[in-house]
C-alpha cells in the first residue's frame, strides 16, 4: 500500500508539463537534433538498403551470405549499436545517426529483400527472357510489383526510427532521448513530461506523413535535404579513426569471468521474463482495449477515445515508459515488464482492432439474426472469429520483446541488459562484448523459434 | 518481425513536411572551435541543468580568451570515453572517474577544490527512521548514486564491506544516477537509506530542496580524495596551464556566482599521486 501511495505521489510530480515559452525554446535544439537523426538515419538506411535488397532480390551471386549478414546485423539491439558508436565516435548526434543508420539499414535491407523475394516471378521471368540486365529487371520489375509494399513498410520504418532516436538519445546520442534521461535523473519530472509530448507529437505526425507518402511517394524526398543537412550540421565531434578502431579491438576477444560466466543463465532467463510477462500484460490489456476501439463492436463515440489512448501508449518506446516505471515502481524486472507491457497493448491494440473489424461479417449477421444481445455476439461471433490474427499478432510481439527486454534492462530493469550496461559503464568492454553476443543469440534465438511455431501451425502471415 | 501500423487518417498531412523543413536553419550549430569543457552529470544532464552553470562558462571563456562549450553527457563513461576520442579537452571528474581516465588515456589531474582532498560521504535516512548506524542496514533497500560515483558508490560500498556488511547480500540496492536523486528517493522513503555526495547534501538543505528535518545523516565516512578537473593528454602545457590559473585565480566573494556553481570556496592543484589510496579501493572492488 506504501509503494502505491508513492508511486501516486512520483506520478502526480509529472504534472503539469513545463510548457513555458523559455523551455520550449531550449528544446527546439533538441527536437530538431532528433528529427534530423532519424532522416539521416532512414536516408542511409534507404541508400545503402535498397542496393543490397535488389542484389538479393535478383538473386545475384552469393544473395544467400548478405541475408545472413542482414539477418545477424538485425538482431543487434538499437541501444546496443548506440552504446558502441557513443564510445568509438563520441558523444552527440553524430553517434545517434551511426546508430540508426547501421540498424535501419539492416532492417530495410533485409525487409525490402524479403518483400522483393516474395515478388511474383512471371512477369520477372519475362522481362528476363527479353535478355534485360539485372538493374533493369529491379527497376522494371521488382521495385514497381512490390512499390505499395516497400512504401509501407518504409514509412513504417521511419516512424520507428523516429522512436529509435530517442533510445539512442539516452546513452549520450543527442536529442530528446539525452534530454528526457537528464530531465527524468535529474528528477526534472514536468520537463520529462513535456519531452514525452512533444516525442508523442512527433511520432504521430511522422505517422501521418507515413499515410501521407503512401498516396505521394514523391513526399519521401523530402527526407533527403533534411538528412543530409542533419549529418553535415552534426558530423562527429572528433573522430579518429586509429582511437576507434583500437577501442574497438580492445572489446576482444569476448570474456567471461567464471563467476560472470555462472550467472550468465539466471540472466538471460530474467530476460525472458520480461518479455514473457510484458507480452502477457499487453495482451490482458490489449483485448478489452481493442474491443474498445472497434468501431463494430462499440459507438464511434467511444472507439475515438480509446484510439487516443492506443496512440499515446504506441507513440512513447518501451525505454521511456521504462524510465518512467523505474521511477514509479523502483528498478527491476516488474518496471521492465510493465514497460513492455504498456508499450505492447498499444501496439496489439491497434491490430487486434483491425482484426475485429476485419471479421467476415455472415456468421455476426447470422448470430443477429437469432436475436443474441451485443455481448453473446461479441463473445461468441466476431472474438472467436478474430483468434487466429490475434495470435499471430502477440507472437510476433513477443519476438520484438524479447530485444526490447534487453533494452529496457538498460535502464535498470534488470537481465541482461542490465549486466550489458553496468560492463560498459565500468569499461569492461570484454565483458560487455559477451554480453553483447549472449543478447544476439538470444534475439536469433527467438526469431528463428518464433518462425518455426508459425510455421508448424501454418500461420503463413506475411511478416511486414 | 515488426508489423507495420496503419496510420490514422486525419490531422493535416501537408503541414508536417512543413513544420519539419522549417526545423533545418535552427539545427545550424556554432563551428567546432570551441574548447569544450565536460561535467560528468553528477546532478543531472539537461538543457536546464548546462544554462544554470552559464556563469562559470562565461567566466572560463574569459580567463582563458576562448569560446567555451559546456558539455553535461549523460553518465559518467561517456564523460570518461569523450576525454579518450577527444570530443572533450577538459572535464570535471570525480575521484574514480579520475582513476579511471588516467589508466585508459592518461588524463593530467590539474585543480580540485580545497575540500576535495578531504572529501566525506555522507550516509542518509528518513528523519524517523530506525537505522543509527551502518550495521543497521542489514535487510534494508538501500540507495547509491551512479555506479560509476566516487561518494555515490565506491567509497559507501567499501566502508560498508570495512564494517561487516555486504551489500550484495545484505541490501536490496538500487543505482539512481546522481546524487540529488538519492536524497529525493530518501527523502520520499523510496529506499530506506542512501549514500550521498557531503557537497551536495549540504547545497541542497541550504537551498530547502530537501527538508533537514526529514532526512538525516547517520553515518559520515573517513575522508577521501575526490573531484578534480583534468585535460586531455594531448593539450600543450600552456593550454592546461590557462585552465588551471582560471580556477586557481577564483576569490570568494568575488566570483560567488561561479564558486557557487561549482559548490566550492577555493581551487588547489591536484596531482595524481593523491589517488593512490582510492586506486587501490577500486581495484579491490573490480571497478578499475
Amino acid at each position: 500500500m506504501h509503494a502505491l501511495i508513492i508511486a501516486w505521489h512520483t506520478l502526480l510530480a509529472f504534472f503539469p508539463p513545463d510548457l513555458s515559452p523559455s523551455y520550449l525554446r531550449y528544446v527546439w535544439l533538441p527536437v530538431t537534433q532528433t528529427v534530423g537523426m532519424a532522416s539521416a538515419g532512414m536516408v542511409v538506411a534507404l541508400c545503402l538498403g535498397i542496393p543490397l535488397a535488389i542484389y538479393v532480390g535478383t538473386r545475384a551471386p552469393g544473395w544467400q551470405g548478405i541475408v545472413g549478414m542482414l539477418s545477424a546485423l538485425r538482431a543487434i539491439p538499437d541501444l546496443t549499436l548506440a552504446i558502441l558508436a557513443v564510445v568509438v565516435v563520441g558523444l552527440g548526434p553524430a553517434a545517434g545517426m551511426a546508430a540508426l543508420a547501421v540498424f535501419y539499414t539492416a532492417m530495410v535491407g533485409k525487409v525490402f529483400a524479403e518483400l522483393f523475394l516474395a515478388a511474383p516471378q512471371a512477369p520477372l521471368e519475362s522481362l528476363r527472357a527479353t535478355g534485360a540486365p539485372r538493374l533493369a529487371v529491379a527497376l522494371f520489375g521488382l521495385i514497381p510489383l512490390t512499390l505499395a509494399d516497400l512504401l509501407t513498410f518504409g514509412s513504417y520504418s521511419f516512424e520507428c526510427a523516429m522512436r529509435a532516436s530517442v533510445i539512442v538519445g539516452a546513452v549520450g546520442g543527442g536529442g530528446i532521448g539525452t534530454e528526457l534521461v537528464g530531465a527524468v535523473n535529474g528528477l526534472d519530472y514536468p520537463r520529462a513530461t513535456t519531452l514525452i509530448v512533444i516525442l508523442a507529437l512527433l511520432v504521430t505526425s511522422v505517422d501521418t506523413l507515413g499515410w501521407f507518402m503512401r498516396k505521394h511517394p514523391r513526399i519521401a524526398l523530402v527526407l533527403f535535404p533534411m538528412g543530409v543537412a542533419t549529418m553535415l550540421l552534426n558530423p562527429p565531434q572528433v573522430f579518429v579513426l586509429r582511437h576507434a578502431l583500437a577501442t574497438f579491438a580492445g572489446m576482444f576477444p569476448p570474456l567471461l569471468s567464471t563467476k560472470a560466466l555462472a550467472a550468465l543463465p539466471a540472466l538471460l532467463w530474467e530476460t525472458l521474463e520480461i518479455a514473457v510477462g510484458g507480452t502477457a500484460l499487453a495482451l490482458l490489456l490489449a483485448i478489452p482495449l481493442a474491443l474498445g476501439a472497434a468501431r463494430n463492436v462499440v459507438h464511434t463515440a467511444i472507439t475515438a477515445v480509446v484510439r487516443r489512448v492506443l496512440d499515446v501508449s504506441r507513440a512513447v518506446p518501451e525505454i521511456v515508459w521504462g524510465l518512467i516505471l523505474v521511477v514509479m515502481a523502483g528498478i527491476g524486472p516488474l518496471a521492465g515488464a510493465l514497460a513492455l507491457g504498456i508499450h505492447s497493448a498499444g501496439v496489439l491494440g491497434k491490430l487486434f482492432a483491425e482484426a475485429f473489424e476485419n471479421v467476415d461479417t455472415a456468421p455476426v449477421r447470422a448470430l443477429e439474426a437469432t436475436g443474441a444481445g451485443r455481448l453473446p455476439i461479441v463473445a461468441f461471433g466476431i472474438f472467436p472469429l478474430a483468434i487466429g490474427p490475434i495470435a499471430v499478432h502477440t507472437m510476433f510481439r513477443l519476438e520484438w520483446n524479447v530485444r526490447a527486454a534487453t533494452v529496457v534492462g538498460m535502464i535498470g530493469a534488470g537481465g541482461i541488459g542490465e549486466a550489458l550496461y553496468n560492463a560498459q559503464q565500468h569499461m569492461h568492454y570484454q565483458q560487455m562484448m559477451a554480453y553483447i553476443a549472449a543478447t544476439w543469440l538470444l534475439v536469433i534465438l527467438a526469431d528463428v523459434a518464433g518462425e518455426r511455431v508459425r510455421r508448424r501451425l501454418g500461420w503463413n502471415y506475411v511478416a511486414t | 518481425m515488426p508489423l507495420p501500423i496503419i496510420s490514422r487518417r486525419r490531422l493535416l498531412h501537408g503541414s508536417s513536411a512543413m513544420l519539419v523543413g522549417s526545423m533545418l536553419p535552427a539545427a545550424v550549430r556554432a563551428a567546432g572551435t570551441a574548447i569544450r569543457v565536460g561535467m560528468i552529470p553528477d546532478a543531472g544532464a539537461t538543457q536546464i541543468s548546462v544554462d544554470e552553470k552559464r556563469p562559470l562558462q562565461e567566466y572560463l571563456a574569459s580567463k582563458i580568451g576562448h569560446d567555451v562549450d559546456l558539455v553535461i553527457p549523460t553518465n559518467y563513461n561517456a564523460t570518461v570515453e569523450a576525454l579518450g576520442n577527444g570530443s572533450l579537452d577538459f572535464a570535471y571528474l570525480g575521484g574514480l572517474t579520475y582513476v579511471q581516465a588516467h589508466a585508459r588515456y592518461g588524463v593530467i589531474p590539474l585543480v580540485q577544490r580545497a575540500g576535495d582532498q578531504r572529501f566525506h560521504s555522507l550516509f542518509i535516512t528518513q528523519g524517523d527512521s530506525a537505522i543509527h548506524a551502518l550495521t543497521d542496514l542489514r535487510g534494508k533497500s538501500f540507495a547509491f548514486g551512479d555506479t560509476n560515483s566516487t561518494s555515490g558508490h565506491l567509497m559507501p560500498y567499501y566502508y560498508m564491506q570495512e564494517s561487516g556488511i555486504d551489500p550484495e547480500r545484505d541490501l536490496k540496492y538500487r543505482f539512481t544516477g546522481n546524487h540529488p536523486a538519492t536524497a529525493k528517493a530518501v527523502g520520499a522513503g523510496i529506499v530506506d537509506a542512501g549514500a550521498i555526495d557531503e557537497s551536495v547534501f549540504h547545497a541542497m538543505v541550504d537551498a530547502k530542496q530537501i527538508d533537514g528535518s526529514k532526512v538525516r545523516v547517520f553515518y559520515t565516512t573517513p575522508p577521501f580524495v575526490d573531484y578534480v578537473w583534468v585535460a586531455r593528454k594531448e593539450l600543450d602545457t600552456k593550454q592546461r596551464q590557462s585552465l588551471a590559473q582560471a580556477f586557481l585565480a577564483l576569490k570568494d566573494p568575488r566570483d560567488k556566482t561561479v564558486l557557487d556553481i561549482l559548490r566550492g570556496k577555493e581551487f588547489l592543484r591536484a596531482d595524481d599521486a593523491e589517488y593512490d589510496t582510492l586506486r587501490g579501493v577500486a581495484r579491490k572492488l573490480g571497478m578499475l
